[in-house]
């Protein structure tokens, strides 16, 4: 367990591990005895190991669901429900800005002077952005393009999903959270049958 | 025979190198044409059009239709340039193989004649049929990996992307159905008996084919994992667009209370976060040069050092032997006078005491040194004495007070 003791750390601390956050530990995750060990480890913590359905990113959960885990499971997911149309909104935002024909993935790279660039001279970009900024999960006060901008971006790194290799530097990684996202927004969809596609027409498919 | 050869061999010498000097003569409007998808025939003189037309380099596919380059053109500058969306893929292998038949028939007759000149001839053409046959699955090979390398990136959208990726993938199936139809029985019958065949269409034309074939399947098994790929992020697109559509329609929308299901999915069993956290600890004795390493290198306030002050020498230190001794024998007396104020029972004045005692202490330092002992008793017994301070103004003008005497008494019990 010595050796895997930053790496438990950073899982206890609430930190999601995927291959751009932490190469090395995402590696020894990926190991089953590893897994069993931590799992081990973990026990008398009341915590286990899951990852999501693609295996692309590991975090703790609790191991038995007492009281006290439910009840902060239940304003967890209030909170994931109400970030989701922000971040789903951020995530088209960046793919329309960038002119990306795909939606963003982990691994991919944000630089925000292109970004903001991008948004400075369209207004309806411009006109989006400043509502989302203005929105309770980024809670931006500024009017400001750089100031929402670099909000929105730390706000999102201070919750995971980006990833900024250097402090001094304004470029960003998506990291294997995001993966996590969509996988939750596919799980309430197909839980709660909501009509929202995701496979093109069957005659677009012929 | 052999000279009717020569002669036909040296016109086509000349009209083909005529013809192709055209190609490099009109190279920049061909070249235009060639990305216009038309000519623009004020670019060229009547003459050099006639010229390319007869060269079969341009033609007029329709009466209304402008001059275009001939798709054979197209196809080789497209093979040229590497211009995957323009690039053709050439699958037929039955024709190649009827050709490599028939020639290898006409080697044999005309061996069999002893006609060698026609025979070399023969051999010739079979050897550059075979290489065409090898060169053409190269060149397929060639466009697959180029466009699998760049992930259909010669076009833009993901839609054209995975319909790219499909038609990659029905070009492969034909050239591996292609690569079927060799049946390397016939060619080794075809090569019976004659070591310069049996070297062409067996050892070289198999060891080639079989690498070809193991390089389809590598594209094959990339094109289907892209593909895959490329279906996720479509899948992925889509679901972030209608599911924000969704959340935008209803913003009144809750999912259900997953929390408190008896089953709770993985996916949002997130544990709160335990933040371990550590103390310094005394108690190896082996840490403690460490540990006092690190107090040495805490960061000191560093403290403005003021000069030297000499109106400030009444907060200096006793470190004179001397003046400890006079403070502790000031203390003493202080302390006979509340013995004797005990004794006494009645209000005392200390700086009566002082006369009656004759000693040698300056008023002010004695009274200063009463209150100061006084200050210090525990508070019970501070409340068995009353101190009385006897006060004056300093001046008419100035209410400040000034102790003239103290006098102490016990408290009535």
């Amino acid at each position: 367990m010595l050796q895997h003791g930053a790496l438990l750390e950073r899982l206890l601390a609430g930190s999601f591990i995927c291959q751009i956050t932490d190469e090395d530990g995402f590696r020894h995750l990926s190991n089953e005895q590893t897994q069993q060990d931590i799992n081990h480890y973990l026990r008398p913590l009341n915590r286990r190991l899951v990852c999501n359905d693609d295996n692309s990113v590991y975090f703790l959960a609790y191991h038995e669901l007492n009281k006290t885990a439910r009840e902060h499971l239940s304003s967890q997911f209030t909170l994931t429900a109400q970030s989701l149309l922000p971040l789903l909104e951020w995530l088209q935002l960046v793919q329309e800005t960038l002119g990306r024909d795909s939606a963003l993935t982990a691994g991919d790279t944000i630089k925000l002077q292109e970004f903001v660039l991008r948004t400075e001279d369209n207004q309806s970009l411009r006109q989006r952005l400043n509502q989302l900024a203005a929105d309770r999960f980024f809670n931006s006060q500024s009017d400001a393009l750089d100031n929402q901008v670099k909000l929105i971006f730390r706000r999102l790194k201070e919750h995971g999903y980006l990833l900024q290799p250097h402090t001094d530097r304004q470029y960003y990684i998506v990291t294997g959270k995001i993966d996590h996202l969509i996988d939750v927004i596919r799980f309430i969809r197909d839980e709660e049958h909501l009509p929202v596609e995701d496979t093109p027409m069957q005659d677009e498919l012929i | 025979m052999a000279a009717f050869d020569s002669k036909t061999g040296s016109n086509l010498f000349s009209i083909g190198s005529e013809r192709l000097a055209l190609l490099g003569k009109h190279h920049k409007a061909l070249m235009q044409g060639y990305l216009d998808g038309f000519v623009d025939e004020t670019a060229f003189s009547d003459i050099a059009l006639k010229k390319l037309i007869n060269a079969r380099i341009l033609w007029r596919p329709d009466e209304q239709q402008p001059l275009a380059l001939r798709p054979l053109v197209s196809e080789l500058i497209a093979s040229m340039v590497a211009d995957e969306n323009r690039r053709q893929i050439n699958a037929d292998v039955a024709e190649k193989l009827e050709q490599i038949r028939n020639r290898v028939q006409a080697y044999r007759d005309s061996q069999f004649k002893g006609d060698y000149s026609v025979a070399e001839l023969q051999l010739q053409r079979l050897t550059e049929h075979v290489h065409d046959l090898s060169g053409q699955f190269e060149e397929a090979i060639d466009s697959l990996w180029h466009r699998l390398n760049s992930d259909f990136g010669f076009v833009s959208s993901l839609d054209d992307k995975i319909r790219e990726n499909e038609r990659a993938q029905k070009q492969l199936r034909r050239l591996l159905d292609g690569l079927d139809l060799l049946d390397f029985t016939e060619l080794i019958e075809l090569a019976e008996g004659n070591s310069h065949l049996r070297k062409l269409l067996v050892s070289q034309l198999q060891s080639q084919l079989s690498s070809h074939h193991s390089s389809l399947l590598e594209v094959q098994k990339r094109l289907i994992e892209l593909l895959a790929k490329f279906r996720q992020q479509q899948s992925r697109s889509m679901l972030i667009a209608n599911m924000a559509a969704f959340l935008r329609q209803h913003p009144k929308y809750h999912p259900a209370d997953y929390a408190n299901r008896s089953e709770v999915p993985n996916l949002l069993n997130q544990a709160v976060a335990i933040v371990p956290q550590a103390a310094i600890a005394l108690d190896r004795s082996s840490e403690r040069q460490l540990l006092a390493e690190l107090v040495l290198s805490l960061p000191r306030s560093v403290n403005s050092s003021l000069p030297d002050q000499h109106s400030a020498s009444f907060a200096a230190p006793f470190v004179d032997d001397a003046v400890a001794a006079r403070q502790q024998a000031l203390q003493l007396d202080v302390e006979n006078f509340y013995l004797r104020v005990i004794d006494h029972g009645s209000s005392l004045s200390a700086l009566d005491y002082l006369a009656q005692q004759q000693l040698a202490w300056d008023g002010e330092i004695w009274l200063y040194q009463i209150i100061a002992e006084y200050q210090a008793l525990p508070v019970d017994e501070k409340q068995m004495f009353v101190m009385l301070r006897d006060e004056a103004p300093a001046s008419a003008m100035n209410s400040l007070l000034l102790i003239q005497d103290i006098s102490i008494s016990l408290q009535a019990a």
